[in-house]
């Protein structure tokens, strides 16, 4: 594995610590006050710390650490997290974010907005409270109900704990080591002794000493009683234990704190001294500078030969990596944390760089602790997937020869067969859950989305996140946040009313955008509401008839004006804002959606709100469809769509005006589309009693009934992209290849029900697909 | 020759890891009886293990008394023992024998 790709594991570790940090902020935000979500909190951020300096990147090393030490004070209850707290804290994370990114992907940030947010964080760790003059970013209205009034921690005196302790002003100058802890602070006494089991799970203690020495100032008194004489010694057991004197301002819980992931493998104990109290034992100062000693990671049996290998490259360069190594020791307590916090092994196979050291011990032990999990390159998996499809195609190629060459359909072969498409059909379904994943990830951006937009129009709103472990296809969810971000901001910025507004109409100033996902038959619905203005039908209208899209005298249902502003270029903003974009409005995120093989669709009920609601197939990889025969053409309509189907008769046939057909389903009129005809694969009407007609229900469409000549059967398809290996066919979403060898060609139900509307949206046709 | 066959230099290894502390305790009961001489300048990492059997292997060489002594120690290993409260003189067999 070169550098590369550790950092390369070291950035998608971020991402995940990120997503545990601002998680973890967000139940802050909600009132969560579990000391555990604080410390999941300072974690991630001390982990991101630890990963960055190893790597050098000291930008984020220096952020993290102002960021760290604020939360400290949280976690130390100096601090009391209120909201105007965790506004800043949940920028601070937007900022490590940024960092992030940047130190990845060598972009630019913001300077004078993380300048200003160490200057936010930095007065919080010394106890000012944030006021409009310390927080230049605020947002200009911010409306006077939508937080409560800051709690008076800053007036008062900071809170001392038992043994008299005050915090003190911390500096931030010098971010590369913990600062020398002043004479002022307590000095505690802490009796160390591992047990064998410490070693054998590829703890050292010489770690957990370093650890505590970088608290403060340590001397340190190591008992040898227990030694046995040389040939009695078993080279792995613990004979050694510590009385160390910490000189700290980190108080017994920081004390602990180095221990936790071994407690159970020794036994500590702390105690008080008081200010005049020596130790009993002579003690042995230890050095403050131990940056040498960071390479020095937790050791296994595991790594040792790795480690020895390596040993003739850094041997002479041992010195000049030594920067670089002191932050590696940081990556290996943060490999620690992580591991435990995730329990999985991922936490410690992701562990970068030094951190090889730490991540094997850290495997063993998270290893045993619960799931496991692996990272596997998403490259191999897509591989596998399209194999699978392969074989999928194949079996269903023999399986039709079969069939053709054994009419009576009872040969061995034939049941062997069918044995054959249930085990594809499993290893097809194992296959894509593998990459299945929670829609989390996407649906955290939202929330950095909604307040920074929140921010800048100086609105108050508060998103609520619901099934955001909802899995889908990976490639769903990297697609996602592309129209996510879109809409959300388009709801921040036109759906929700400002503060005074809300106020005069009697709603709560503090407006709200519910994200939500689930799985419904076979796919997944997310849903994007917001309590704001609603849709403003008549300016939709009278938009459309501006622009063209329809005729003056249109008579649109609510749901079909609703619906207008997907079309293209349909915009109702007044002014262009920055904030949701020049006006390319909802018909570049229709056109996403669709891209993905879904369906959106609006409701929205004046003076309510919106609701979006998105329906997207759970895998872009197959599809259960039913083969139909449409003028000779084979074609697969989505089974998703399908109601119903049915064999019309002659007499349950209606014309309606020149052209249009409505076929009467008990009581009720549906529009007859003539699938042949819609796609021109026919000149004239074919006569549907002698086809089969398939309800659909299409998104904001309402119901129609599409005229096909014959239906072949149903049987699952591996999709194969028409764009990627043809040009886009308006109607059409995509391409299969049948038992037979041929091409058929995937429906696209949405795009055939909107151009059998009528002329005045047949441009919805170009988009579809 | 008889000086030769009773003394010894050992160079420990650049990691003093577990694995190394199980090597280095046999290593020490294969030499028992010899003068030693450890070369610890090329110490990168050292683990508590392996300081165990180094004082052990230092306690059984002064009862011996043969001569147990460090030549060059890198900075890494001098500040482990450092850290581990173990003084340079717990590695080293009295002369006083």
């Amino acid at each position: 594995m070169d550098m590369n790709e550790i950092k390369e594991i070291f950035f998608q570790e971020c991402e995940e610590q990120l997503a545990e940090l601002e998680s973890g902020l967000l139940k802050l935000n909600d009132g969560d006050r579990d000391p555990e979500t604080v410390n999941a909190v300072f974690r991630a951020v001390h982990s991101i710390k630890g990963g960055a300096g190893a790597f050098g990147l000291d930008d984020l090393v220096s952020f993290a650490h102002v960021f760290e030490t604020t939360l400290d004070c949280v976690r130390s209850n100096k601090l009391e997290p209120n909201q105007d707290v965790l506004k800043v804290m949940l920028k601070s994370a937007d900022v490590l974010a940024d960092l992030t990114n940047a130190a990845r992907d060598g972009a630019s940030v913001d300077e004078s907005r993380t300048r200003g947010l160490v200057k936010e964080l930095e007065a919080l760790a010394r106890g000012e409270m944030p006021s409009a003059s310390g927080a230049p970013e605020v947002a200009p209205a911010k409306p006077a109900a939508a937080a409560p009034a800051p709690v008076a921690v800053a007036a008062k005196p900071a809170p001392t704990d038992e043994s008299g302790f005050q915090p003190i002003p911390f500096t931030f100058d010098d971010f590369g080591d913990e600062p020398a802890a002043p004479a002022a602070d307590p000095v505690f006494e802490v009796t160390f002794k591992p047990r064998s089991d410490l070693y054998a799970k590829g703890n050292e203690a010489a770690l957990l000493l370093r650890d505590l020495a970088r608290l403060g100032e340590m001397t340190v008194n190591c008992n040898m009683d227990a030694l046995p004489p040389l040939e009695a010694l078993n080279p792995e057991e613990a004979y050694f234990h510590w009385v160390a004197t910490v000189r700290t301002s980190k108080g017994e819980e920081g004390i602990r704190s180095v221990f936790e992931f071994a407690e159970w493998d020794c036994d500590i104990d702390v105690r008080g001294l008081e200010e005049n109290e020596e130790a009993e034992l002579p003690m042995i100062p230890v050095p403050f500078d131990l940056a040498i000693l960071d390479g020095d990671g937790a050791m296994t049996a595991e790594e040792h030969d790795h480690d020895h290998d390596q040993m003739g490259d850094h041997h002479e360069a041992a010195p000049a990596d030594a920067p670089v190594a002191a932050a590696a020791a940081e990556a290996v307590s943060a490999a620690q944390t992580a591991a435990a916090v995730s329990q999985t092994a991922r936490a410690a196979a992701a562990a970068p760089a030094a951190a090889a050291a730490a991540a094997a011990a850290q495997a063993n032990n998270a290893a045993n602790q619960a799931g496991q999990t692996i990272r596997v390159d998403l490259d191999r998996v897509d591989r596998l997937i399209n194999l699978v499809g392969e074989l999928v195609i194949n079996q269903a190629m023999l399986s039709q020869s079969v069939v053709e060459n054994d009419s009576n359909g009872t040969s061995s072969i034939n049941m062997g067969l069918e044995e054959l498409q249930q085990l594809t059909r499993e290893i097809q379904d194992s296959v894509m859950a593998i990459r299945a994943q929670p829609v989390k990830p996407v649906f955290q951006r939202m929330s950095r989305i909604v307040r920074e937009v929140a921010d800048m129009t100086g609105k108050s709103i508060r998103l609520i996140t619901e099934g955001e472990n909802t899995e889908v296809d990976k490639t769903v969810i990297d697609k996602l946040a592309e129209p996510l971000t879109h809409m959300i901001r388009n709801a921040v910025d036109h759906g929700i009313e400002t503060p005074e507004k809300r106020e005069a109409k009697g709603k709560n100033p503090e407006g709200t955008v519910r994200l939500s996902a689930k799985h419904r038959s076979g796919r997944i619905i997310i849903e994007l509401a917001d309590d704001g203005a609603g849709i403003n039908r008549e300016r939709v209208r009278q938009k459309a008839i501006d622009n063209d899209l329809i005729t003056a005298d249109a008579n649109l249902s609510d749901e079909e004006i609703d619906n207008l502003i997907f079309a293209p270029g349909f915009s109702t903003a007044d002014k262009i804002s920055d904030i949701s974009g020049r006006g390319v409005g909802m018909d570049v995120v229709k056109r996403s959606i669709q891209a993905l093989g879904g369906r959106i669709s609006i409701q929205s009920r004046p003076g309510q709100g919106s609701t979006f609601v998105m329906s997207l197939p759970l895998t872009l990889a197959v599809l259960d469809g039913m083969v139909v025969t449409v003028a000779g053409q084979t074609l697969v309509v989505p089974l998703t769509a399908i109601v119903e189907t049915l064999q019309p008769e002659a007499s349950s046939i209606h014309s309606f005006g020149a052209s249009q057909r409505l076929i009467s389903i008990r009581n009720s009129f549906c529009p007859l589309v003539d699938v042949g005809r819609i796609l021109d694969f026919r000149a004239t009407q074919a006569n549907p009693v002698e086809g089969v007609a398939l309800l659909v229900e299409s998104e904001g469409g309402g119901q129609r009934a599409l005229m096909v000549d014959a239906i072949q059967g149903q049987r699952q398809v591996v999709i194969k992209s028409l764009e990627a290996n043809y040009t886009h066919v308006p109607g059409i979403a995509a391409a299969t290849i049948l038992g037979d060898g041929r091409v058929a060609l995937i429906l696209d139900v949405d795009a055939v029900v909107a151009a059998s509307r009528g002329q005045s949206l047949k441009p919805e046709i170009a988009l579809a697909g | 020759m008889a000086a030769k066959k009773n003394a010894t230099t050992m160079k420990l290894a650049a990691v003093l890891d577990l694995n190394e502390a199980t090597v280095l305790h046999r290593a020490f009961l294969d030499a028992r009886g010899k003068n030693i001489t450890l070369d610890a300048s090329g110490v990168e990492r050292a683990g508590v293990p392996c300081i165990q059997v180094l004082v052990a292997a230092a306690r059984a060489w002064e009862a011996d008394t043969r001569t147990f002594t460090i030549t060059a120690i890198s900075e890494a290993f001098q500040k482990t023992l450092s850290l581990v409260g173990v003084n340079i003189d717990h590695l080293l067999a009295k002369e006083s024998h």
